[in-house]
């Protein structure tokens, strides 16, 4: 969706404290925070951010949704957060049950930005509406997972997957999960079998983890743009990979890598797994007792809502996402 | 055919084994058919009799000794000790890997560098057992072990454990909706499509074939070993004294790691160990000298607390902590704490005050958590009679600070190297030392 020049002026603004009171008065629903949270409120530590300054009302719970309705209605806080965990005494943290298994993935931070921009753009929130695509994509087809949802932050989009599976894992499974979604490691290219070593680039396996790092390095090759500076990726490697992109549109990995020269391509990919350590805050999916922004609430520093995509095929933040007192601002 | 047993001690082969041993005090005396079976073993290479185990004890402590020797030295002579890989040991080896396993579980419990040497040395055993197999007896042996150990529909998720301790990486598997592909069947099923113009056998062989499950069952007992470790310390908690023998023997495995042999390859002296000795500030990796500098934005906490200060407590006072398979405590180096109240702690309290916000003036507290860090307790000042109350955290991997820290990693030459800050320091104080030493030369 394009915007008007003047229309823009209006987005991505942070919000008065007028306009969050008329948000929970006026717009907001507490039938719009997901099942997911309703049904485990009990379990589960809230925070709130009243000032701007950071989440810094913590421990809070709430024996019931109306209770959270009243706070939310009447204290209108520039941003409401629910821990992942589950607890038996969450006003402590005490007393651990288990995590949601959560990825973060902020327009803002993506490593290889087409736009360039400041903050957020249109351009950038759909590069992250792409990567949160493709992720699912492997969570679901590499590792069974099935029970994802998928919320838009404001600024970005969170993954929370409930299968029960995966919600006692500890930090450090958490960890490789994320680093194997992410394609943060080159795979190995040599196999050996009887004494005799094979050389298979990552490209020629049509599945497992080279596989998702075949399609993590392609995606990030084809969002290479020349005014971008990157570590160990010198301007004229850079130059040759943005010239020879269109190969890989038709997945001709191996012209590539003879275009680009074997040496240099170790260097592309190998800086590009390090950069891949980017699309999702790993600290984020790490933490057992994160919180993260409540679904339905207002991310006031950019005036959105953050909420339940429910189709994240057709979502679109600048059309879906953005509440009713933004279109009323003057600009 | 060989015995289950000689590779997974923990089978029900295994398992009776040690039902049949009988008494206890057996384990001392002098073993006629273990010696004749050291003695007779192929390719074996023992000229003088301190090499031969002549009772269980000492094939206990033999066992690890191999292990250690096979860490540390590259030209390690594996023919002393090649009885370790004929089957007809398994009886014998069995008991001795109780013994050793009991032994470190009464004497240092799981956690312990101890019992991280002896899952290690398990491993290594069973991959060098498998590898002197005929083709045969090693499919025989790993679809027999696997087949008993993981039953129908495997999900990753059942290794949990090995992915946490890292024993296993999520990239070696091969999964399909969840399900980790070990079988060729369901290989060619799984991805036969996706295969154009390549040989679904080949690649089936290549990409998974007997090494994966060789990877998956290695990995799998040394986690058996680690949880049995857990499971007998328990039950040893609830116990007024330990066995006198287990003690013994525990004296015996602390004396066989502590010695090192041979290391650090290029530079490396027998018995040389890397000793406590004052900070080298320029040599410190570039992770820790930006911590040094303070942190400017978020990780302050996990930065100063989580990895500078195992990081400084270790380099000053514990350097081959890796290298090294004993447990220390920070007053086993720093008897009078001098070094962590005149050196560790002003280094890290300094750095917290860089910080910005500076650490202490927002979270006081967090000093506790840094005592806590170095063994002494959630207590608000570091005293010996509280040492032992929480664990003396090793330094965190470049994998995790990666993951934790990931602004604190800008990896220089050396770096590439490593997997650990602190190897980083280590082998840039020994390429200063060896530097020296060639100049005056």
């Amino acid at each position: 969706m394009v915007f008007l020049m003047e229309e823009n002026d209006r987005l991505l603004q942070p919000a008065s404290q007028e306009e969050r009171r008329r948000y929970y008065r006026e717009e907001w629903d507490v039938k719009d925070i997901p099942e997911f949270i309703s049904n485990s409120i009990i379990k589960r530590e809230f925070g709130f951010d009243h000032m701007g300054r950071g989440p810094n009302d913590r421990y809070r719970v709430f024996r019931s949704m109306d209770l959270l309705r009243k706070f939310l209605r009447y204290r209108a806080p520039f941003a409401a957060y629910s821990s992942v965990a589950f607890y038996n005494k969450p006003r402590r943290r005490e007393g651990w049950i288990k995590s949601e298994l959560v990825f973060d993935v902020d327009a803002k931070d993506i490593p290889i930005r087409e736009c360039g921009c400041a903050g957020v753009c249109e351009i950038c929130l759909e590069q992250a509406r792409e990567i949160v695509c493709n992720i699912m994509d492997t969570l679901k087809g590499d590792l069974g997972l099935k029970n994802i949802h998928v919320i838009y932050s404001g600024r970005g989009y969170h993954l929370r997957v409930f299968d029960e599976e995966v919600m006692g894992l500890d930090s450090d499974v958490r960890g490789q999960i994320v680093q194997y979604i992410i394609g943060a490691e080159v795979p190995r290219n040599e196999y050996a079998q009887d004494g005799i070593t094979y050389k298979l680039e990552h490209f020629t396996i049509p599945f497992g983890y080279p596989k998702v790092f075949t399609e993590r390095t392609k995606y990030a090759i084809l969002h290479l743009k020349d005014h971008m500076l990157i570590d160990d990726i010198n301007p004229k490697l850079l130059k040759d990979a943005i010239k020879n992109q269109e190969i890989l549109h038709e997945d001709k990995w191996g012209m590539f890598k003879g275009k680009i020269g074997p040496q240099r391509y170790q260097r592309l990919i190998k800086s590009i797994a390090y950069l891949n350590m980017g699309l999702v805050d790993a600290k984020v999916s790490i933490d057992l007792k994160r919180i993260l922004r409540l679904p339905s609430s207002l991310h006031s520093m950019v005036s959105m809502k953050c909420m339940e995509v429910k189709n994240i095929e057709k979502f679109n933040p600048l059309r879906d996402a953005v509440p009713r007192f933004v279109y009323e601002r003057k600009v | 055919m060989v015995a289950v047993a000689f590779i997974n001690p923990f089978s029900e082969e295994g398992r009776q084994i040690v039902r049949e041993l009988g008494d206890l005090n057996s384990v001392y005396e002098e073993n006629g058919n273990l010696i004749d079976l050291v003695i007779h073993s192929r390719s074996q290479d023992i000229a003088d009799d301190e090499s031969i185990p002549h009772n269980l004890i000492e094939l206990a402590l033999k066992r690890l000794e191999w292990y250690i020797r096979k860490k540390n030295n590259p030209d390690f002579d594996y023919k002393k000790y090649s009885y370790l890989y004929n089957p007809q040991i398994t009886r014998f080896d069995v008991i001795a890997f109780y013994l050793l396993a009991q032994a470190i579980s009464v004497k240092f419990g799981p956690n312990s560098r101890e019992s991280r040497a002896m899952a290690e040395c398990q491993g290594k055993i069973m991959e060098s057992r498998i590898g002197e197999l005929s083709i045969r007896d090693k499919k025989h042996l790993l679809n027999t072990i696997l087949g008993s150990m993981l039953v129908g529909d495997v999900k990753w998720t059942i290794f949990a454990d090995l992915l946490s301790s890292r024993k296993i990486r999520l990239s070696d598997l091969v999964m399909d909706q969840g399900s980790i592909i070990l079988d060729e069947e369901e290989f060619t099923e799984s991805f036969q499509d996706k295969l154009e113009n390549r040989d679904p056998h080949k690649m089936y062989e290549l990409l998974i074939g007997d090494h994966i499950k060789e990877l998956i069952l290695n990995k799998m007992i040394m986690q058996k070993t680690e949880d049995y470790i857990t499971e007998v310390y328990k039950k040893s908690q609830r116990k007024v004294e330990p066995n006198p023998i287990l003690l013994d023997l525990a004296d015996g495995i602390s004396e066989v790691l502590s010695k090192t042999y041979v290391s650090y390859g290029y530079h490396g002296t027998a018995d040389e160990n890397m000793e406590a000795s004052p900070f080298n500030n320029d040599v410190f990796p570039p992770c820790v000298k930006t911590v040094l500098e303070g942190i400017k934005s978020g990780g302050r906490n996990d930065a100063i607390i989580l990895f500078l200060t195992p990081f400084l407590s270790y380099a000053r006072l514990y350097p081959d902590v890796f290298r090294r398979n004993i447990t220390l405590k920070i007053s086993d180096v720093d008897p009078q704490l001098e070094a962590v109240e005149k050196e560790i702690l002003p280094l890290i309290y300094e750095a917290a005050e860089r910080c910005s916000p500076p650490l202490f003036e927002d979270q006081p507290q967090e000093k506790v958590n840094i005592n806590a860090k170095m063994g002494f307790g959630m207590h608000s000042d570091i005293e010996l009679k509280h040492e032992g109350e929480t664990t003396w955290y090793t330094p965190m991997g470049c994998e995790k600070v990666k993951l934790h820290l990931p602004s604190l990693c800008k990896p220089d030459e050396t770096c590439k190297k490593i997997g650990n800050p602190l190897s980083y320091y280590i082998r840039r104080l020994n390429d200063i030392k060896y530097h020296k030493t060639d100049l005056k030369d």
